[in-house]
């Protein structure tokens, strides 16, 4: 479903991807977990072409991602992206932050578009918030908004950029349980996260990164009770520790 | 002998009296239609301006925003251009300068003077306004399929025209005061007609003073409404 093969990206002389190379099966839950600043959040963004490559590929199904312009048009319809900051469209209300893609890009009509919104809206638990403004929602509740308007285009795979780390803890449950009833539903996720409890519980896969590079990856069970890498043991002694 | 000092304040309270006694605000009433012709011809050239210098404000900002290093700097020029000139010599040149090979009447010319002066201004204001937006809503936006285009016109924009707005009434009050110095070209707005009224009556106190107050009504009158309409945006915030 997603394949990258040696990517390599570069911030000027700082190398944020060295050769990176990953699959995606269809269905498959793949969480990237790794210390801030290895890559991990850049990792994601190649895959719908928010951030540019400078070396190897990106595939989608049969398609290479950053090949074209076209290419990358269809990969963002493709697949939807959750962001840590949310970035719901502030000046729409929340049916209309939901619909704005299906009306603009798919073309569908008004009602169309509110029927889809509205069955999603009861999918994450908001639906009385319809006419609401971003502005007037817990962080919590617009993370489940932002995952509705991802998911109204129908997408064949999911982004999440860390969709917990900017929430209070009391709110972070209700977006892992959206989340993990997506996974229930067979959708392949790649999600960025701190959140291991939910790596733990929802991954087929977890994949560690560390300056740049996959380190390594296994099933959850595998790379939780005996991780190869010193590194790995190390940022998991910090992290399940602290 | 008649003492000096009192004779001489009783002579300044005179004059002074005397200055009041003879304002005569019916020549108002007199020129009133055609104070009225320059008023609505004050109006008119604002308007035209304040459109046409706002669509050049946002082709300004798209310029100086796009990706193309032509674009950019074609933007760069027009806004520095524009402001490190002044305006009076801008009007001077696109009248008696360009037409020389364009034939312009007054009104065009002055509507095109003021148009390319503010629309440099307001693409300063577009542009910030722009920049102001968290480059969040764009990543969200594109990361549903939207197209550039699409961003910026259903999401940007939209967005950023409620930061605009203040700094933008500002401009279109400028520019409606500014519309004064078309008077030059003989162009019959509100100025140019009272300085008409002035050489034949001279009543100058009178009829500038009057004259001052219309602007002061079309300017004031703006910032009302544009504050009635902040008021209505501010609904999302």
């Amino acid at each position: 479903m997603i394949k990258l093969k040696n990517v390599y990206k570069n911030y000027g002389s700082l190398e944020v991807l060295k050769n990176v190379s990953l699959t995606v099966a269809q269905g498959e839950v793949v969480v990237v977990i790794g210390p801030s600043g290895s890559g991990k959040s850049t990792l994601l963004r190649t895959i719908n072409g928010l951030e540019t490559i400078e070396g190897g590929d990106v595939w989608i199904n049969d398609f290479s991602v950053h090949a074209s312009e076209e290419n990358l048009h269809k990969a963002r319809q493709l697949t939807g992206m959750v962001f840590q900051q949310f970035n719901l469209f502030n000046h729409k209300n929340v049916l209309d932050n939901v619909t704005i893609g299906p009306i603009n890009v798919q073309k569908k009509s008004r009602l169309e578009a509110e029927e889809i919104a509205k069955a999603l809206l009861v999918k994450v638990g908001l639906p009385e918030k319809e006419q609401v403004y971003p502005s007037k929602l817990s962080g919590g509740q617009q993370q489940r908004v932002a995952i509705a308007r991802a998911l109204a285009m129908h997408p064949e795979v999911m982004l999440f950029d860390e969709p917990t780390s900017a929430l209070d803890p009391e709110m972070i449950s209700e977006v892992l349980e959206v989340m993990k009833g997506l996974a229930r539903d067979g959708m392949t996720m790649v999600v960025v996260t701190h959140e291991m409890g939910f790596a733990h519980e929802v991954a087929d896969r977890v994949v560690f990164m560390d300056d740049g590079i996959i380190l390594e990856e296994a099933p959850p069970e595998e790379f939780f009770s005996q991780p190869k890498h010193e590194r790995t043991r190390m940022f998991l002694s910090r992290i399940l520790n602290h | 002998m008649v003492e000096y000092g009192s004779s001489q304040e009783i002579r300044v309270y005179d004059w002074r009296l005397l200055a009041v006694q003879q304002l005569d605000f019916s020549v108002l009433i007199e020129y009133l239609p055609a104070i009225m012709n320059g008023l609505f011809m004050t109006i008119k050239i604002s308007i035209m301006s304040i459109i046409l210098g706002s669509i050049m404000g946002v082709g300004g900002a798209l310029c100086r925003t796009s990706k193309s290093l032509l674009l950019r700097s074609i933007g760069n020029i027009y806004v520095e251009w524009i402001r490190n000139t002044p305006l009076l010599i801008q009007i001077l040149f696109i009248y008696f300068g360009l037409g020389v090979f364009l034939n312009l009447s007054p009104m065009v010319a002055s509507v095109l003077a003021l148009s390319f002066f503010s629309g440099a201004y307001i693409t300063e204001i577009i542009r910030a306004g722009i920049r102001s937006i968290h480059r969040g809503q764009r990543e969200a936006a594109l990361s549903i399929g939207m197209t550039e285009w699409q961003v910026m016109r259903l999401i940007i924009l939209p967005q950023a025209i409620k930061r605009i707005l203040p700094p933008l009434a500002g401009q279109f009050i400028t520019l409606i005061k500014d519309s004064s110095l078309v008077s030059v070209i003989a162009v019959t707005d509100l100025t140019y007609v009272a300085k008409n009224i002035v050489t034949i009556t001279f009543r100058a106190f009178e009829v500038w003073f009057a004259i001052a107050a219309f602007y002061f009504i079309l300017s004031f009158g703006l910032s009302l409404a544009v504050r009635k309409l902040e008021e209505r945006l501010a609904e999302s915030d």
